[in-house]
């Protein structure tokens, strides 16, 4: 069987360690997950041939392999810092998550009278780089957050986000965690 | 209360004031339609009389529409979004009463009188169980997507499928009197017009039914989802904790799951050079691959600037030096005070330093040209050495 047309592409986009969601507002991207979702079993078979694992998440595709670069401290690092922005984006709003929009200029305002989404805000900074004004910080992370293909800019003009399918697998990375029973217990007191 | 004597009245009324009953059910739910406003679209007098009629009620500086039409309007263009069940339970004990009368009942006029109203009641039950049904469903919607409390928005849904149940009952009930419990009075009254509404009727519950199902799977499903949500917030809560605690490592399994964990979203952006192929770079083709690259070879030497030497220590050393400056108001001044000629005066000045015969000469020149108004200038020449000079005073 031949292999899709786009096959380059997807491979070029998800070796860089991004996720192709199916609510992506880029047309190439959701051209990208249809074809893999039509001929899974033949890609995933073709990228294993070159140590790429093509996982399938919720509404979700990325590349795994079998022997990361990654040292576990990194991943220990880069856990860390999708942790922070989780709690911080479940402060902001305990709905958001994969489709929700969101502007932050309203991020701002709601920190402006939310004490503890202030705080949490203030104490992203470790993550932008020696940015100071909270505008600054909240942009850095929107940043990141994209190139990390986890958001995307849905209107420019009236500068709204959407959130990715993707981010489905930061809450499941979340959930996967098990804290144990006495811990659990201490917390709650 | 106000009672109207005729139906003439009500809508003539109703009529008189059509403008500003329409603008005011439009904004039934704003509560705040100020008495200027309205008089806005409509005069004074007219306004009273609604008042008086109870057309309108006056509540301080705000006006709103007499409950009793308002119920009126909402019923007739089915706007009304509340649920209620109590209707359908009085109508169904109502419906009850006139089948028993009719059976009772001798007179065949009469028998005729409660049948029409068994026929009425029937098709308003239909109509009720189905506007209820679509109202819950919508109510269920917008609950789930609008209500941003948490714990009110589980509270709704908990109700809204309270009403569910209630509905359900409510179906039922009707459902077993028109097939069951009255079958005596559906065999004694045959009636065309009856057996048609019955036949309707049955039809609306069963869509009804079929609607409810629907509805209740929608309740589970986001009853589920906001449970879910509820507890991945609590999760995301405990974990934070940790990880502010520093103990997040040593109390989760998060080490291990990591180690398991081989995504590539996890080693961050990694880029691949791969050499150029020999054979490429032996072709045309690759001419313009090889400018591009020596382009921008070159752009990186350009940019690269020489180090500048060390600063030696004896320029920053720190070095004073004074200058004597000639000042012109001050020597104006005394020439002014002393009565002298300029130049005599100039050339046995007593200046602060060691000045020049030359030197002399331009302060004489730069005295002449600033201060020229204040001097009197003579048409008379004085001699020194082989300069010719005019004689000037003070004046």
């Amino acid at each position: 069987m031949e292999l899709p047309k786009n096959t380059a592409d997807i491979f070029e986009y998800l070796q860089k360690g991004l996720f192709i969601s199916s609510n992506s507002t880029n047309e190439e991207i959701r051209k990208m997950y249809y074809t893999i979702e039509e001929y899974y079993e033949l890609l995933n078979d073709y990228f294993t041939h070159i140590n790429f694992c093509l996982e399938q998440g919720n509404e979700y595709y990325y590349f795994s392999r079998k022997e990361p670069k990654a040292t576990l401290e990194q991943k220990i690092n880069r856990a860390y810092w999708w942790i922070d922005i989780l709690d911080f984006f479940k402060t902001y709003n305990e709905s958001f998550g994969a489709g929700y929009r969101f502007s932050p200029a309203d991020i701002l305002v709601q920190s402006n009278m939310n004490m503890e989404l202030q705080i949490k805000l203030d104490g992203l900074k470790k993550h932008s780089a020696g940015k100071e004004k909270r505008k600054e910080i909240l942009d850095s992370i929107i940043d990141r957050l994209i190139k990390e293909s986890f958001i995307e800019n849905e209107n420019e003009i009236n500068n709204t986000y959407k959130v990715m399918t993707a981010w489905n697998y930061l809450e499941q990375l979340i959930e996967s965690i098990n804290i144990t029973d006495e811990t659990e217990n201490e917390i709650s007191q | 209360m106000y009672i109207f004597n005729s139906i003439h009245e009500i809508v003539n009324t109703i009529a008189l004031a059509k403008g500003l009953i329409e603008e005011m059910f439009e904004k039934r739910k704003l509560l705040s339609f100020r008495y200027e406003y309205a008089l806005d679209l409509i005069d004074g007098n007219r306004l009273q009389m609604l008042l008086e009629r109870e057309v309108i009620i006056q509540n301080g500086a705000y006006l709103e529409l007499d409950e009793r039409f308002m119920d009126f309007f909402e019923l007739l263009l089915e706007a009304n979004e509340e649920i209620s069940t109590a209707s359908i339970d009085e109508n169904i004990q109502f419906i009850r009463q006139q089948m028993d009368y009719y059976l009772k009942e001798d007179n065949l006029s009469r028998k005729n009188g409660y049948l029409r109203n068994v026929k009425a009641i029937l098709k308003k039950i239909g109509k009720i169980t189905i506007r209820n049904v679509i109202n819950l469903q919508r109510n269920i919607d917008n609950t789930f997507k609008n209500e941003p409390n948490y714990k009110i928005k589980i509270a709704k849904l908990e109700n809204l499928d309270s009403k569910r149940i209630d509905i359900k009952k409510l179906i039922d009930t009707t459902d077993e009197l028109i097939t069951n419990k009255e079958r005596i009075f559906f065999q004694q009254a045959t009636d065309e017009e009856l057996s048609y509404i019955v036949l309707e009727l049955r039809k609306e519950l069963l869509d009804s039914g079929h609607s409810l199902i629907r509805s209740q799977q929608d309740i589970i499903n986001y009853l589920n989802q906001i449970k879910n949500q509820v507890q991945l917030v609590e999760k995301i809560r405990k974990v934070k904790y940790l990880r502010n605690q520093f103990e997040l490592l040593s109390k989760s399994n998060l080490k291990d799951i990591l180690t398991k964990e081989q995504s590539v979203i996890l080693e961050g952006r990694t880029t691949a050079t791969f050499k150029l192929s020999l054979n490429f770079l032996a072709s045309d083709d690759a001419r313009t691959a090889i400018l591009k690259a020596n382009s921008n070879n070159r752009d990186l030497k350009k940019r690269k600037r020489p180090e500048a030497g060390v600063i030696k220590d004896e320029y920053l050393q720190e070095a004073f030096s004074d200058e004597v400056f000639i000042n012109l108001e001050e020597i104006k001044n005394s020439f002014l005070a002393s009565g002298n000629q300029l130049f005599n005066f100039i050339m046995s000045y007593q200046f602060q330093r060691e000045v020049s015969f030359e030197e002399r000469i331009t302060v004489f020149c730069q005295m002449v040209s600033l201060y020229e108004n204040e001097f009197d200038i003579r048409q008379e020449f004085g001699q020194y050495q082989q300069i010719e000079y005019a004689l000037i005073y003070s004046k």
